[in-house]
């Protein structure tokens, strides 16, 4: 239906939709989108201008609060691209638990955004068994690095905590049960009638416009492309971990949720495999201070979608200048396409489908006090 | 990617890294930088940008622009503008998804791209002053600090 | 006179006995809901958190109510006070002690035009408060109303043309004279009509004008302190409206089971109404409006018509 003139309905900064504050303006024309213009950077806390004030291992530490849900990635990311500075190699037990870490936080990611679609959609049994069972997987987490979120495992050189038998055998009882349960709930997802109305067919990203505008992590695989940087570009041990790059061919908001509940299952096998293979062996190598002049690329598939960071070294023990670009930003020019011809009330489903972290989108610019 | 080298030699090429086997750095004369995407494009199908990188170098403003071949290699095409002209041609056509990298790098160092669809800003509020590109090295945190008071 | 004074004095008495189970209607229900979702639910005030609906109510009186400048003051401070007094009057229809106090030819009628009332109600508070949440909540509301009205009066006539009456109190009476219960005689009808009153009550699947997730709390937006206690009461007094309107019309009717009162058994079956309808709310997602509206029309109506026409033609 057309009505020939144009609203604009803005979005933000404060909406119930959105777990963090963003502004997005729309266009509305009758029950449709027109047009949509996404201001960020109410979270922007000059992240990446603080970076160059602070040696490398406080940076570490800044990296880790970029954002609370992937913090390991970007620690992951950060040693990853440091340690390339001076091409260091850590020991093959730090890798294996640096693995771990990264796989039991996808999973911890990938259950809480099932458990908002869900509770978007209005299901809101579902985002209660789903926290629940979540609530496992922080126990975990807590027992291994002593923290829920913010882990600090990570060290320029290695892991500072080392996970003994008596966690492994834990890790393996609890995930146990949780594979169980995920099971469960993507035989509900995908026969519950209601929550298939909200999610088919909403928020269509096709293939060639999810290449085109660079899409990145589970909504890139949810339009049928094969791309996960552990595969593509393999960092820690992945080359020698068998598993499935999971892809769907739906393009909708559906197929973001499959393609994230079948993450997980293929997380846990990884953790698994990663517990039974584990060398006993040193957990850091002393790394230097000062880093001779040169460039570096991390590239970690984050649980949404590649986090690169990228450095530039000066001979100090300060980098002059270090970039991260988060998933969430990679994503946000498919997101403003497939809100385009969407219903109004489809916007909170379809923003959240990309799994939005804000705080890891906005890193520049120093947050404003008044 | 083995003769990439050679096929890039009429680009303009100033320096040609590879570090890693994953890792490939090349920087070219700023001309060049629209041909040498439009080439890589025709001839890889290198279409994945991972993001823009600008850096404040004083007298010059490097930017770097991070490619992805297959999602696997990652290919860094870097180019220097000088502060006294910076005017860069937009990849927008090219590559749809860097609207939004180019608008960040614009907000934060002031780097104008021609021809792209909507420079407005997208980082810094409404009432920032104008001129003021806070990634700069001629700003530290204190005197943006002083700036915002005001 | 002493009876006229006698008469008020038991309708006030029946008043505070209706509150006094809305309140404990409101425990159940958010009890069950909280159980089937591996939650507790209201535990620490009275035994197993029996009293927390009137904790919820006192706190809410004694909290800041603030009437925003925009809107309009009159019928926004008016309806919280409206939405309480329909459902009360139609609880002095429905045959809640066997025989409604009020109950005459044509009721089932009244009880019509009152639930059309409460959902125009809603409507006006939505548009009283100057706040496009609200707006776009009372708008969904009134818009959802008009997709299951038809329905819905089509399921409470199915039984008053078997029952040959348009009163309740006799339709009640009709079933336990003939012993039978019209869920069984028209099975369609008694799920029209369970569907209809879920949207009614704007409940999951069908709570779209109160989506939390999309427009804050819809109509309610705008309601704090005494105001909002009196919404949360009246949104409690229509559930037991609602159950007892389908136990009476539907589950056999009320009256007396061997030495039970007729009371007990009201509240008996319209308990099992309420977990039904909380067992509903839990397992559901949330439709869209344009979806809720398609669906009544495209399914409700026919089936209730199709009710109809059986029942002409049968029954």
């Amino acid at each position: 239906m057309r009505y020939g003139t144009t609203i604009k309905v803005p979005f933000g900064p404060q909406h119930p939709a959105l777990k963090e504050p963003e502004c997005f303006l729309f266009e509305v024309e009758g029950d449709f989108v027109v047009n949509v213009k996404p201001r960020i950077g109410y979270v922007h806390r000059g992240i990446e201008k603080a970076f160059e004030n602070n040696t490398y291992m406080h940076d570490l530490y800044l990296a880790e609060r970029i954002c609370g849900i992937c913090s390991h990635a970007h620690t992951v990311a950060f040693t990853q691209t440091v340690e390339g500075l001076v091409s260091l190699e850590i020991p093959q037990r730090a890798q294996y638990i640096r693995l771990i870490m990264a796989e039991l936080e996808r999973l911890h990611s990938h259950s809480l955004w099932v458990g908002i679609a869900a509770h978007e959609a209005g299901f809101d049994t579902m985002f209660m068994y789903l926290w629940r069972d979540r609530e496992m997987i922080m126990d975990l987490m807590e027992e291994i690095s002593g923290n829920r979120v913010l882990h600090a495992i990570n060290t320029i050189g290695g892991v500072r905590r080392d996970i003994n038998d008596e966690q492994a055998n834990k890790i393996r009882k609890y995930l146990d049960k949780f594979e169980e349960n995920i099971k469960n709930y993507i035989k509900v997802l995908e026969t519950e009638n209601t929550f298939l109305k909200r999610t088919v067919g909403v928020g269509i990203l096709k293939p060639s416009d999810a290449i085109a505008l660079c899409a990145v992590g589970p909504t890139l695989r949810a339009s049928g492309i094969k791309n996960d940087v552990r595969k593509d570009d393999p960092y820690l041990l992945y080359d020698e971990i068998p598993f499935e790059v999971i892809t769907h061919d739906g393009c909708d908001v559906f197929a973001r949720t499959i393609v994230r509940c079948e993450e997980m299952l293929e997380s846990i096998k990884i953790i698994r495999y990663a517990l039974d293979h584990m060398p006993k062996g040193e957990l850091k190598v002393k790394a230097p201070r000062t880093f001779p002049p040169n460039e570096s690329i991390g590239r970690v598939e984050a649980p949404r979608g590649e986090l690169i960071h990228y450095t530039k070294s000066n001979g100090t023990s300060k980098p002059e200048r270090y970039k991260v670009r988060s998933p969430t930003l990679g994503n946000l020019a498919s997101v403003c396409k497939t809100l385009i011809g969407a219903h109004i009330a489809d916007i909170p489903m379809i923003l959240a489908g990309i799994d939005p972290c804000f705080s890891c989108m906005d890193r520049i610019l120093i947050k404003k006090r008044s | 990617m083995e003769d990439l080298i050679k096929k890039i030699e009429p680009f303009g090429v100033l320096e040609f890294k590879r570090p890693k086997e994953r890792r490939i750095f090349i920087r070219i004369k700023s001309e060049f930088l629209r041909d040498l995407i439009s080439f890589l494009i025709g001839e890889y199908d290198l279409r994945h940008l991972s993001t823009i990188t600008g850096i404040d170098l004083g007298e010059e403003i490097e930017l770097l622009y991070h490619f992805s071949y297959k999602h696997s290699i990652e290919i860094t095409i870097g180019i220097k503008i000088p502060k006294s002209s910076l005017k860069v041609p937009t990849i927008t056509d090219l590559i749809p998804g860097a609207i939004f990298y180019e608008k960040e790098v614009h907000d934060m160092l002031g780097v104008v791209f021609e021809g792209h669809p909507d420079l407005s800003p997208l980082i810094l509020p409404e009432n920032w002053p104008e001129g003021v590109h806070p990634l700069r090295k001629d700003y530290s945190i204190e005197k943006l600090k002083e700036l915002i008071k005001k | 006179m002493f009876e006229t004074i006698f008469e008020i004095i038991s309708l006030i008495g029946f008043i505070v006995f209706i509150i006094l189970i809305a309140f404990f209607y409101e425990w159940i229900d958010r009890k069950f809901y909280a159980r089937i979702q591996n939650r507790y639910g209201p535990l620490y005030t009275g035994p197993s958190g029996i009293l927390q609906p009137i904790a919820d109510f006192i706190k809410l009186l004694l909290k800041e109510d603030i009437i925003p400048e925009a809107s309009e003051k009159r019928i926004f401070s008016l309806i919280p006070i409206i939405y309480v007094l329909l459902p009360i009057l139609a609880l002095l229809i429905i045959p809640i002690n066997g025989k409604g106090i009020i109950s005459f030819e044509g009721d089932l009628i009244f009880l019509m035009f009152l639930s059309a009332m409460i959902t125009l109600s809603v409507f006006l508070a939505g548009w009283s408060s100057a706040c496009n949440f609200s707006r776009i909540g009372g708008v969904r509301a009134a818009l959802q109303m008009l997709s299951y009205e038809i329905p819905f009066g089509l399921s409470l006539i199915g039984p008053a043309i078997v029952a040959n009456s348009l009163c309740i109190t006799k339709i009640s009476e009709w079933q336990i004279a003939n012993s039978t219960a019209f869920i069984f005689l028209q099975p369609i009808g008694f799920a029209v009509i369970m569907i209809s009153l879920l949207a009614e009550l704007e409940l999951i699947p069908f709570d779209v004008p109160e989506a939390e997730t999309e427009i804050v709390a819809g109509w309610t937006t705008e309601y704090g302190g005494g105001r909002y206690a009196l919404i949360r009461l009246g949104k409690d007094l229509e559930l037991v409206m609602a159950s007892m309107l389908i136990s009476s019309l539907y589950l056999g009717g009320i009256g007396q089971i061997f030495f039970i009162p007729p009371i007990v058994i009201a509240i008996i079956k319209s308990i099992i109404v309420l977990l039904v309808m909380s067992l509903i709310r839990a397992l559901f997602a949330r439709y869209r409006i344009d979806q809720v509206i398609s669906g009544m029309w495209k399914y409700l109506f026919p089936l209730m018509i199709l009710q109809i026409i059986i029942v002409q033609f049968i029954g």
